[in-house]
C-alpha cells in the first residue's frame, strides 16, 4: 500500500461569521492526483491555502510528509510546491528571471538553480521564450511558468488551483498533459476544479466540496454508482412565461423520472432511461406552452453526481 | 539574505517601468525648471544673472554722525555695482523721480536723526527714529534688496547703542558694590562704544556686502526648488513602493513568496527595502542631473549630504510603509498617500520656504519629513554648512525612519498573517 503524504484532519477556517470551510478530512497516497471537485466558493482555495500555510485553520490540521501545517510550517513549504489560481509572477522580469527570483526564495542558487531552470522550462515547453518579459506572454505561456515555478524546487506534493482558468483550449490540454507527465514520473498532485472533466481525466481520486463540506469522496467508478444507473437530461426552453413549477410538477411524476429542476433556462432531469421518458416529458412541456430548443443526454458522470448530492448543477 | 534579493527584485521591476520613471526622476526636474524660470533669475550657462545698478536717490536731510553712516554705506565702493545712488536735498523731487521712472527707491533719512538715536547725555532715553524707503510699485527685487541693506546698518546702530546704554546703566548700579573704579566706567563706556561704532559698522559693512554677493546666489530659484522638489516626489514615490505591498498580495505573489521557506518579516523587510533603494537611486540621480543639467551646487559637505539624503528616505519609506499598515486597498493607499505627499510638501517647505514661519504653521511644519529634510538641504545647498551643523536634522530624520519602521513591520505582519 501507498504511503499517506498528506492528510487533512477536520479542517474548519471561519472568517468572522462566515464558516468556510467546515470540517474537512482527506488523505493522499504518494504518486496520486487527487482532485478537490466543486463550485466557485465551495471552500476549494480556502482548503488549499491552509495546506500551504498561507491561513492557519480555525481548528483541525494536516500533515504534509510527516509536518503539521500548524506548527511545523518552515517544514511544510519545504516539500510543498504551489501553482496558485493567480499568474503570481512579476510580469517586468523575464521567464528566466522570475524563476530565478522564486528559486532563490526556496533557497536554491548556482549551478543547482540553473539546472533545474533549464528543466522546468523544458517540462512546460517553454525554454525559446525564456528571455521574454513575461508580460509579453500569451495567456496560456503565463500559466505554464506559472505551474514552472512550482515545480523548481522539485517538491513532494504540487498544489495546482484551477490552473486553466481562462485559457484557449490548446494550453489547456498542454498543461493536461503535463500535469499527467509529472504524475507519471511519480509526482503526487492535489488538483482542484469546478471542471468536472478534468478532475475525470486526472485524478485517481476525487473528492467533491460544497459550501465547505466536503461531500463526498472516492474514484470516479464509485462517486458515479452513488448516483445509480440515472441518465441526466439537459432540456433547453424558451417561455419566461411558462408556470415553471407546475411543469416540474408534472414532469416528476412521470413515470421513469427520478429528479427534474430549472438551472439557467434549462430543465434537468434525472431518469433511469431517459429515452423512455422523453417523448412523455417534451409532451407535458408542450402542453403547458413551453418551447423545446435544444436536448442533450448525459449518462452518469461527476456532473450528475454532484447535481444528485446538492441538487445544483456543478457549474453553477 | 532573502530581503535583499526581494528589495533588488523590487528596484529592477521599478526601473523597468517607464510610467514610474516619468514620476521618479523626468517630473522632478521639469517642475523644477518651470518654478525655476517662474520665479528666478535662471540661466543655464551657471553665472548669475546679475542684478546691478539699481537706481536708488538718497535724500539726506541729518547733519548728525549717523545720517553719515547710512549715506557711506549706500555709496561705498562695496555696493558701488549694485546701487547707483544719486543724492537729493528734495524729498518731493526725489518721489517724484520714482513716478516718472526714473529710481526704483527712495531713502530717506529725516533731520535730527542721530540726536535721536544718540542723546547727547550718556544714559538719556533714546527716541524713536524712522528712515523711510519710497519704492515703485512695479518694482519687486530691489526695494527688497535696499530695504535688507538698511536693515542691516540700522540693527548694528541698535546693537551699539542699547550695548552702550545697558553697560552705562549696570555699572553705575553696582558702583556701591564694585567700588568708585568699577564706577567710571559708566562715564567711559558710552564713549567708548560710540567710537567703535564706525568699526563696527564698517566690519557691518564687509560682513553686508558678502551677504548681499550671496542673497544674489540665493536669488537662483534652482537652488530651492530642486531640493523641494526632489523631496516632495520622493514622498510620491515612497508612498508607491509602499504600496507595491498592497499590489502584489492583489496580484498574488505575496501570498506566493508566504508559501516559500521565507520569514514573514524578510518579506516586508525586502519590500521596505526595496522602496528605500528606489528612493536613494531616485535622491542621487535627480542630484546628479540637476548638478550637470542646472549647474546646480549641492554644498561643500559631501558625508552631509549623503547622511541628509539617506536619513530622508529612511524616514519618507518608514512613513510611507506605516500610512500603508492603515489602508484597506490599494485605492485607499493611493489617496491617502497623495493626500499626504501634498499637505507635506505645502507644509514642509517644499514650494516655498518655512524657515521664517511662526506659531502653529511652524509646528504643523515641523510635523513634516519635508521641514527636516529641507531645513538641512537648505543649510548644506545654499549657506554651504559643514557636517556638524545638520546633525539636529539628520537625528529628528533618523529617529522618525526608525519608529516608522519599527511600527510597520509588525502591523503588516498581523495583516498578513490570517
Amino acid at each position: 500500500m501507498s504511503q499517506i503524504i498528506l492528510s487533512a484532519q477536520d479542517l474548519h477556517k471561519d472568517f468572522d461569521k462566515v464558516q468556510a470551510v467546515q470540517g474537512v478530512s482527506f488523505d493522499i497516497q504518494q504518486g496520486e492526483i487527487f482532485s478537490l471537485l466543486g463550485p466557485n466558493g465551495a471552500g476549494k482555495t480556502t482548503t488549499l491555502s491552509m495546506l500551504s500555510c498561507l491561513l492557519t485553520p480555525t481548528k483541525g490540521d494536516a500533515l504534509i510528509d510527516g509536518h503539521s501545517v500548524r506548527k511545523q510550517a518552515d517544514k511544510v513549504k519545504q516539500v510543498i510546491g504551489v501553482v496558485p489560481q493567480e499568474i503570481a509572477l512579476y510580469p517586468d522580469l523575464t521567464a528566466r528571471e522570475n524563476l530565478t527570483f522564486w528559486g532563490r526564495m526556496y533557497g536554491m542558487g548556482g549551478v543547482e538553480l540553473k539546472g533545474r531552470i533549464d528543466a522546468v522550462l523544458e517540462i512546460v515547453g517553454l525554454s525559446d521564450r525564456a528571455k521574454e518579459k513575461v508580460e509579453t506572454y500569451s495567456g496560456g505561456m503565463k500559466r505554464r511558468i506559472n505551474i514552472a515555478v512550482g515545480l523548481l524546487h522539485q517538491p513532494k506534493i504540487l498544489f495546482m488551483d484551477e490552473p486553466t482558468v481562462g485559457i484557449d483550449p490548446q494550453s489547456r490540454r498542454r498543461i493536461l498533459d503535463t500535469v499527467l507527465d509529472l504524475n507519471q514520473k511519480g509526482l503526487t498532485v492535489l488538483y482542484t476544479t469546478h471542471y468536472m472533466e478534468e478532475a475525470a481525466e486526472l485524478s485517481q481520486r476525487i473528492g467533491i466540496i460544497d459550501h465547505g463540506k466536503l461531500i463526498a469522496l472516492g474514484t470516479q467508478a464509485e462517486l458515479t454508482r452513488m448516483v445509480g444507473q440515472f441518465d441526466t437530461l439537459h432540456i433547453g426552453v424558451d417561455g419566461d412565461k411558462i408556470d415553471k413549477e407546475q411543469i416540474l410538477k408534472v414532469v416528476e411524476k412521470t413515470k421513469g423520472v427520478h429528479r427534474a429542476s430549472f438551472e439557467n433556462g434549462s430543465m434537468i432531469v434525472q431518469a433511469e432511461d431517459a429515452n423512455a421518458v422523453l417523448g412523455d416529458i417534451v409532451a407535458h412541456m408542450n402542453q403547458a406552452g413551453a418551447r423545446v430548443l435544444g436536448l442533450r443526454m448525459e449518462e452518469p458522470n461527476l456532473e450528475a453526481v454532484f447535481l444528485h448530492l446538492t441538487g445544483r448543477a456543478l457549474r453553477d | 539574505m532573502k530581503a535583499l534579493l526581494i528589495a533588488w527584485k523590487d528596484t529592477l521591476t521599478r526601473l523597468r517601468d517607464r510610467k514610474a520613471l516619468v514620476t521618479l526622476l523626468a517630473a522632478p526636474l521639469i517642475i523644477s525648471a518651470l518654478i525655476g524660470l517662474a520665479f528666478g533669475n535662471i540661466n543655464f550657462g551657471g553665472s548669475e544673472a546679475p542684478v546691478t545698478d539699481l537706481a536708488v536717490i538718497l535724500v539726506n536731510e541729518d547733519s548728525g554722525q549717523l545720517g553719515q553712516v547710512y549715506e557711506e554705506v549706500l555709496t561705498s565702493e562695496a555696493l558701488a555695482e549694485l546701487l547707483d545712488v544719486t543724492q537729493m536735498d528734495d524729498l518731493d523731487a526725489a518721489r517724484r523721480q520714482i513716478e516718472e521712472g526714473a529710481a526704483r527707491v527712495v531713502v530717506h533719512i529725516p533731520a535730527g536723526f542721530s540726536d535721536q538715536v544718540l542723546p547727547e547725555a550718556p544714559g538719556a532715553s533714546v527716541g524713536r527714529a524712522t528712515v523711510q524707503i519710497y519704492t515703485d510699485p512695479t518694482s519687486t527685487v530691489a526695494p527688497l534688496i535696499v530695504q535688507s541693506i538698511l536693515e542691516q546698518i540700522s540693527a548694528g546702530i541698535s546693537t551699539v547703542n542699547l550695548a552702550a546704554q545697558i553697560s552705562a546703566q549696570q555699572a553705575g548700579e553696582y558702583a556701591a558694590i564694585l567700588g568708585p573704579q568699577l564706577a567710571q566706567l559708566a562715564q567711559v563706556l558710552p564713549e567708548e562704544l560710540s567710537r567703535e561704532k564706525f568699526d563696527f559698522e564698517t566690519q557691518r559693512l564687509i560682513l553686508e556686502t558678502s551677504q548681499v554677493g550671496e542673497a544674489q546666489q540665493e536669488i537662483n530659484a534652482f537652488a530651492y526648488f530642486v531640493p523641494g522638489m526632489a523631496v516632495y516626489f520622493l514622498m510620491f514615490s515612497m508612498f508607491t513602493g509602499a504600496r507595491s505591498i498592497l499590489d502584489e498580495e492583489n496580484s498574488g505573489t505575496l501570498p506566493r513568496l508566504m508559501t516559500t521557506p521565507t520569514p514573514l518579516g524578510q518579506i516586508i523587510l525586502g519590500k521596505m527595502g526595496g522602496t528605500f533603494l528606489i528612493g536613494l537611486l531616485q535622491f542621487g540621480i535627480l542630484m546628479l542631473a540637476s548638478r550637470f543639467i542646472f549647474q546646480l551646487s549641492w554644498g561643500t559637505s559631501l558625508p552631509g549630504l549623503a547622511l541628509i539624503v539617506i536619513l530622508t528616505v529612511f524616514a519618507a519609506s518608514g512613513l510611507g510603509a506605516l500610512l500603508t499598515t492603515f489602508t484597506r486597498n490599494q485605492l485607499q493607499a493611493n489617496v491617502i498617500g497623495s493626500t499626504v505627499a501634498l499637505v507635506f510638501g505645502a507644509l514642509g517647505g517644499s514650494f516655498f520656504p518655512m524657515q521664517g514661519t511662526t506659531g502653529i504653521l511652524d509646528v504643523a511644519s515641523k510635523l513634516t519629513v519635508n521641514r527636516w529634510s529641507m531645513d538641512a538641504l537648505t543649510k548644506l545647498t545654499v549657506q554651504n554648512a559643514g557636517f556638524s551643523e545638520i546633525l539636529t536634522e539628520a537625528t529628528i530624520l533618523a529617529a522618525i525612519g526608525l519608529v516608522t519602521y519599527l511600527l510597520a513591520i509588525p502591523l503588516f505582519q498581523r495583516r498578513f498573517v490570517k
